[in-house]
């Protein structure tokens, strides 16, 4: 008999490393396909329409960069937090505390006109986010409290809380019993970048925190000793590096890069704070970061796909009747695939003979 | 306050505490063999769907039940083959399958919301609770009865049995357990397959006890309160039932507080559906004070095992 035995490799292999998330694409696909048509449905079909038309329609480009873009801002923020072994699960709830400080400056300065409103709203937004990503932080590193639970609790209480402001002190007067917060004027909102489309400013912005985040990771102090302490905390304490600060600088980074991309989704798409503001952006971005391979350049690309899966999602909706649902499927298959892929990035897959063939 | 309303108030508190109870169990015989999967709330999902799915098809409670366990064990096992096959990273293969599950419960309830179940019904006969003092006693279905019951068979697993020593053995150091000729990655399976079980039993609470319908997202986070649940246990099954109907208390005071009026009842209804997330970091908080939480934890949690021979 023949066996199959993991030996580990002195160094994981870099090619491995940046083909695993191709190979969890294609896999999925592939098993995408025969799952989905396994339950009844068109499953070429389903791949087709998720993966390959968002690409092939160019009116549907813009939709693409419009929800790349806070899936981008977002997982580059996660990506250096998990660099850190820091887990913040919780980005869905900075992104939404971020654009509700965003919506409190809008709101507060409607009636007013000024160039300085929207920087004054991205700022509002940074800190919203980081503040509150800064709660896990301080009984992470002052009580030892486990930040995902923490971080993720608190994303169910910020839905509430939008849900009370929209329906109670931010009521639009004029919304006709809707609950929701009026339009924002003019001076508060993203401006569109390419006139007749709905590609505004968030677009160009994520891409340049993504390069600027993959310059300060790559050649700065901060993203050294951010991976690090992700990698070996004990060479990391003899090498004068703070775990404490470390988790601090990892959730206000990526609780403010979460609370970054809330502005621009509520200055931008959204227009007004709404019930529906949770998106869903925070989760996906985890799987964002992990395709992306922890890495800011790696999630460009990362956050692409997974637009597509979205958009394509959208289609395959219209198209051949495939449930919204679908699009969560494919993506977290991706996720599974990746994660099972990584162990041919650690380990080698060696054939060793059978105790009974040795003795022969 | 009257009798009646206290009784209701138990029955009330006793019905939301019993899915976080059941998956709590389950999930704190993992966490002892050293496993951590936060997939809770994913097979919770996926485990409501098909409770739900199957009692409106068939009729059945107890199938429904049995299946929503299977279903539990299966989307655990996709869990066990990546992290314990597969040694992948435990947090973020947990992580996916909530995703997993979030979307699969999604796909496969796709034009049942809306459509009725019925619940299911007490487990006794109605003249034994025909008293309201007996109603506390034998007024609920069987999946609570089975919450007990499972606290007491926890215990006595972990505590007196050769197996549950094993099992404790394997959380605690998994090298020495492998050493003396124990599987680990076998008691590793069998823990996560068990702790799939009971969420998906978990997640059947929510069609068949709580609200007879399906709902997206049903579970709410319960399975993440319940992962919480374990930390604030210090994995110790007694304290976890005591935990358990703190949270149910935290989460039906919504409903009573409108009702018996006074300063409680001018809090907004969202700050009410916010209290059982809150008061989850407020019991996390309380319990590291107290004491260095993760000192009892399993030493092995979430390390992936690799024999080295």
């Amino acid at each position: 008999m023949m066996q199959f035995r993991l030996e580990k490799r002195r160094e994981p292999s870099k090619a491995v490393l940046y083909a695993a998330p191709l190979i969890a694409v294609l896999l999925t696909m592939f098993f995408g396909a025969i799952i989905f048509s396994a339950i009844g449905y068109d499953g070429v079909g389903a791949v087709r329409e998720i993966f390959l038309t968002p690409l092939t329609n160019s009116l549907k480009w813009q939709d693409l960069a419009v929800k790349a873009s806070p899936l981008i801002i977002i997982g580059v923020g996660l990506s250096i937090a998990y660099r850190a072994n820091v887990w913040n699960i919780g980005a869905e709830g900075q992104y939404i505390m971020g654009a509700l400080a965003a919506t409190w400056v809008a709101l507060s300065t409607h009636g007013m006109t000024g160039f300085w409103i929207l920087p004054a709203m991205m700022i509002a937004g940074v800190l919203g986010g980081a503040a509150f990503a800064a709660i896990p932080a301080f009984f992470k590193t002052r009580l030892n409290v486990n930040e995902i639970l923490t971080s993720l609790m608190l994303t169910y209480a910020s839905v509430q809380l939008i849900y009370y402001l929209v329906r109670a002190p931010w009521k639009d007067p004029m919304g006709m019993g809707f609950p929701q917060t009026r339009r924002f004027a003019a001076d508060a909102l993203l401006p569109n970048i390419i006139p007749q489309t709905i590609v505004h400013a968030g677009i160009p912005i994520a891409i340049i925190v993504a390069l600027v985040a993959w310059f300060i990771m790559s050649r700065s102090v901060f993203g050294y000793q951010m991976k690090v302490v992700g990698a070996a905390p004990h060479a990391a304490r003899y090498g004068g590096f703070s775990e404490k600060k470390t988790i601090w600088l990892a959730l206000l980074v990526s609780g403010g890069l979460a609370g970054f991309a809330g502005m621009l989704e509520v200055a931008g798409p959204f227009q007004r704070m709404v019930p529906g503001f949770p998106t869903n952006y925070g989760f996906t971005a985890i799987i964002v970061a992990f395709l992306g391979r922890l890495n800011p350049l790696g999630v460009i690309f990362a956050g692409i796909i997974m637009a597509i899966t979205f958009v394509g999602g959208e289609i395959a909706q219209t198209t051949i009747g495939l449930p919204s649902a679908a699009s969560g499927i494919f993506q977290s298959m991706m996720l599974f695939f990746l994660l099972a892929g990584d162990i041919l990035v650690r380990y080698r897959l060696r054939r060793v003979a059978s105790q009974e063939e040795a003795r022969a | 306050m009257t009798t009646e309303l206290l009784i209701a108030i138990i029955v009330t508190v006793v019905g939301a505490s019993t899915p976080i109870l059941i998956a709590a169990l389950g999930e704190l015989v993992v966490e002892k063999s050293g496993v951590l999967n936060l997939g809770v709330e994913g097979m919770m999902l996926i485990g409501a769907i098909t409770a739900f799915v199957v009692t409106f098809t068939t009729g059945n409670h107890y199938l429904a039940i049995l299946c929503a366990a299977g279903a539990g064990i299966a989307a655990s096992m996709i869990f066990g083959f990546l992290t314990l096959s597969l040694s992948a990273n435990q947090t973020a293969t947990g992580l996916a399958l909530t995703i997993f599950g979030t979307g699969f419960s999604a796909l496969a309830g796709q034009g049942y919301s809306a459509r009725p179940v019925t619940l299911l019904g007490p487990l006794f006969p109605g003249e034994m609770a025909t008293h309201p003092i007996w109603r506390v006693l034998f007024g609920y279905s069987a999946l609570v009865y089975f919450s007990l019951i499972m606290v007491v068979v926890v215990w006595f697993f972990l505590k007196k049995t050769r197996a549950g020593l094993i099992l404790r053995a394997v959380g605690e150091n998994d090298h020495s357990a492998h050493s003396i000729g124990y599987s680990v990655i076998g008691v590793r399976f069998a823990a996560v397959a068990f702790g799939g079980a009971m969420a998906g039993i978990a997640g059947a609470c929510f069609p068949l006890l709580l609200t007879p319908q399906w709902a997206e997202r049903m579970t709410a986070g319960r399975g993440w309160i319940a992962v919480a649940l374990v930390v604030f246990a210090s994995w110790k099954p007694f304290r976890l039932l005591a935990g358990a109907y703190l949270f149910g208390l935290v989460m039906t005071m919504e409903l009573y507080s409108k009702a018996g009026g006074g300063p409680l009842a001018a809090i907004p209804a969202e700050l009410w559906a916010a209290m059982p997330y809150l008061a989850t970091i407020v019991v996390l908080v309380l319990i590291s004070i107290r004491r260095d939480a993760s000192s009892n934890a399993p030493a092995c949690l979430g390390r992936p095992f690799l024999p080295s021979n």
